[in-house]
């Protein structure tokens, strides 16, 4: 909706460009200091609502594309269902009173978390910097008509098996806890 | 000036029409829930302040700008701010897509449903985080109440949504409200009555209304959620309450009762009496059934309302299939 948004407004290319990158730039601020607060914050439930900040900006991203669709479904589901969810676990495990639950981390752990980050960045970087002819010029707005049927004709494998790891996925949820309801 | 300079003007006019909106029913539904549960307990309500106490919520509103905000002890001071803050604003935007007539919407989209929805999960965030945030063991079980009670009511009342979604081929509820005529057997009550009885049952665990508003539980948890909170911390929760109430009223308004539509012409005017109406109800139910037990509360939902919601999607498929 902001791509609309922005065409809406019909101004020059330049003053279109900058608008552009702005709202780009404050997207990616807000998923990159989200992310930050999510991996250092020793509070688990600030880093909770990092976390939800990243989400956020990935919506942001998602309209940006023109595709409004995905950008309320990411809200929808990750910051409506997933974050509640995750919010539900911590106040299962053992709470402090300052809310700190995490010692700071060894000097192994700092490392192995800087390796983790850095493979991908130093597989994939060059190739997105060498490779950016990717997008289009101005982003093609996808009816919600045409979304669906998509789903249902020519993506239908990729989007069943999807629905495949769901059922899996929430069997062994049900199956873990009849066994301890079993035992009882 | 350019003619879409104009689309800029008009949001920023709907934006601050609709605080206006939201303030507004705010100050009369306080007024009327205290005046109705007067009459309904045999008793005459706020009756100093004004001719039969109609300026007591603008009193009320006073009392609350101007009182001390008192921090918890050891609290976590930035989500303690970020709660209530959370709570209503996500409630504005929410408010942009709804036709209140054939032509007044904010904005046109064809996601407006989606919009709402992708939104309304802010709420329970807000809820947990102002709960968690107090460092108080009554918010904390009433935000973990919150949470179990808005995930779980959430999934009925989209399956009742996606019924008459289904119905009219779109999520756009300029669109709904136009498919719906003007006599009350043309509305959609009529041709999904199951999906509107699963909706005015989500609708109090939605907002968290008597008889399930387990999250607040006055007796048991003093004041749930907002516990620790005084002066504008609590008074931007009570706010999100009344325009969840007002919001689900308009949703329930436009899916089934339709909308704008009404015999003598189709205007603002009969959005608002229908809305009104479900308001009034919600009140009356308030103040009529005594609170539910929690267990009884997610009963009601994973074994009767899940399944019905589901059975109901299906067999709209079905028939829509068929025709």
């Amino acid at each position: 909706m902001t791509s609309q948004f922005l065409m809406a407004l019909s101004l020059p290319e330049a003053a279109h460009n900058i608008l552009a990158y702005t709202a780009f730039t404050f997207y990616i601020v807000l998923i990159i200091s989200g992310g930050l607060v999510a991996a250092l914050s020793r509070i688990l439930v600030r880093a909770l609502v990092g976390l939800a900040v990243t989400f956020l900006g990935v919506a942001g991203l998602y309209l940006l594309l023109a595709s409004p669709f995905l950008a309320f479904m990411q809200l929808l589901i990750y910051v409506g269902a997933i974050c509640i969810l995750i919010f539900f676990a911590i106040m299962l495990v053992k709470n402090t009173g300052s809310g700190e639950e995490m010692r700071l981390p060894g000097l192994g752990q700092i490392t192995g978390a800087l390796i983790a980050a850095l493979t991908p960045l130093a597989l994939f970087g060059p190739l997105i910097v060498l490779n950016t002819n990717g997008t289009a010029e101005l982003p093609i707005i996808t009816p919600l008509m045409e979304i669906g049927s998509g789903l249902l004709s020519y993506y239908i494998l990729p989007f069943e098996l999807i629905s495949i790891v769901l059922l899996v996925a929430m069997t062994g949820s049900i199956f873990l806890a009849w066994d301890k309801r079993f035992k009882k | 000036m350019d003619i879409n300079l104009l689309v800029v003007i008009k949001l920023l006019v709907s934006l601050t029409l609709i605080i206006v909106l939201v303030v507004a029913n705010s100050v009369i539904m306080v007024w009327l829930e205290r005046k109705m549960a007067g009459f309904i307990q045999r008793r005459p309500g706020p009756y100093e302040v004004g001719p039969h106490g109609i300026f007591q919520t603008i009193v009320d509103s006073v009392k609350l700008l101007t009182k001390q905000i008192i921090l918890p002890g050891n609290c976590d001071r930035l989500l303690f701010f970020l709660g209530p803050i959370l709570s209503i604003f996500p409630m504005f935007l929410m408010f942009l897509v709804i036709p209140f007539s054939p032509w007044l919407t904010g904005l046109k989209t064809e996601l407006s449903l989606l919009l709402i929805l992708a939104f309304a999960g802010f709420e329970g965030l807000a809820v947990l985080i102002g709960g968690w945030a107090s460092n108080n063991k009554f918010s904390l079980i009433g935000a973990a109440r919150a949470v179990s009670q808005t995930v779980a009511y959430e999934i009925p009342l989209i399956l009742a949504f996606l019924a008459v979604a289904f119905q009219h081929g779109t999520l756009d509820l300029v669109a709904i409200n136009a498919a719906q005529g003007a006599w009350p057997w043309q509305w959609n009550i009529v041709t999904q009555p199951l999906a509107f009885l699963i909706f005015l049952i989500c609708m109090f665990g939605e907002t968290n209304r008597a008889p399930f508003d387990l999250p607040e539980g006055e007796s048991e948890l003093t004041g749930g959620y907002h516990t620790e909170y005084s002066g504008m911390g609590f008074a931007l929760y009570f706010l999100a309450e009344y325009t969840s109430m007002l919001l689900v009223s308009f949703l329930g308004t436009i899916f089934f009762l339709g909308g704008s539509e009404g015999p003598g012409g189709a205007g603002v005017w009969w959005t608002f009496l229908k809305t009104g109406g479900l308001m009034i109800f919600i009140i009356w139910v308030r103040w009529t059934y005594p609170r539910v037990r929690f267990d009884q509360l997610l009963n009601i939902n994973w074994k009767w309302l899940l399944p019905l919601g589901l059975l109901n999607l299906w067999l709209t498929a079905a028939i829509m299939k068929v025709l």
